[in-house]
């Protein structure tokens, strides 16, 4: 199989995988809207949850991979790695992306501010924007061994955040709720807001392995393109 | 102690149910652009 037909072969079944995705989002809007019932201090905003949450879930997963991926990559030296890294990299820029759209418009309501600068908001702003850097990092070396080597370097010091970020609420005085599934002790939520928000998390997993994908054969193609034209000079 | 009846703010739900498959459906749309644009505009 050449580059180009493995290009083609993962963009299909990346499309495919994120249009399922999405369709289970809808799936989630109808559970979050229809069968969840309405928080009485919070009100109907609470329902912002149900897409902050599994949207920040993502993003520090595909974070957390990336910085795996980069460190397997500095001791293997496999292109597959890095180009993973990259896929996850920038697919975790637009989770990040939702993740701090929602939480502003979420706590406008319930804390009266659409940002404060405690140690979870701060270091989550801090994250996407060291991910941004990563991916102008990768844009501007043209040179795929020596962009390989300094994006996963950037790769790892990122995710080494990724732990801090969560445990940021018991190490720091803040605003920010503190975890309510991923404790130590049981999740603190009726059964039915439970439900909708692991069918969520799902579903936004499910994206991320979609877009991932579709990303990567991205990059595969683009690679078949140099080279058809790198051939042709 | 609970209030008698929750707020109102279902807007600002509205607003971030939007947003969010305004943001991921974009991206979905601009990663198969920048696909066909990589295999020639097929």
């Amino acid at each position: 199989m050449t580059a180009g037909d493995a290009a083609r072969t993962l963009t299909r079944r990346g499309v495919r995988v994120s249009v399922v995705a999405l369709l289970g989002l809808a799936g989630v809007y109808v559970l979050a809207l229809g069968y969840t019932p309405i928080e009485a201090r919070q009100g109907v905003a609470q329902k912002i949850f149900y897409l902050h949450v599994p949207a920040a879930w993502s993003s520090l997963l595909a974070f957390s991979l990336v910085g795996i991926t980069s460190a397997l990559y500095l001791w293997l030296q496999d292109p597959r790695l890095d180009r993973f890294a990259a896929a996850s990299a920038e697919v975790g820029v637009a989770f990040s992306a939702v993740m701090l759209t929602t939480g502003p418009i979420w706590a406008k309501p319930i804390w009266g501010t659409w940002w404060t600068w405690d140690a979870r908001l701060t270091l989550t702003l801090f994250l996407f924007f060291l991910f941004i850097g990563y991916l102008a990092l990768r844009a501007s070396v043209h040179d795929p061994a020596e962009r390989a080597r300094f994006s996963a370097v950037v790769g790892i010091l990122g995710m080494l955040l990724v732990p801090f970020i969560h445990l940021s609420v018991y190490l720091f005085r803040t605003l920010h709720p503190q975890p309510v599934v991923l404790k130590p002790s049981a999740p603190s939520l009726p059964p039915e807001m439970l439900r909708t928000l692991l069918i969520s998390t799902l579903v936004f997993t499910l994206l991320y392995v979609g877009l991932v994908t579709l990303r990567y054969g991205l990059s595969l193609a683009e690679e078949a393109r140099d080279e058809a034209a790198d051939a042709a000079r | 102690m609970l209030p008698a009846e929750p707020p109102q703010n279902g807007g600002y739900m509205v607003a971030a149910y939007i947003v969010a498959p305004v943001i991921l459906v974009g991206y979905l749309v601009s990663l198969v652009g920048r696909v066909r644009k990589a295999m020639g505009g097929r």
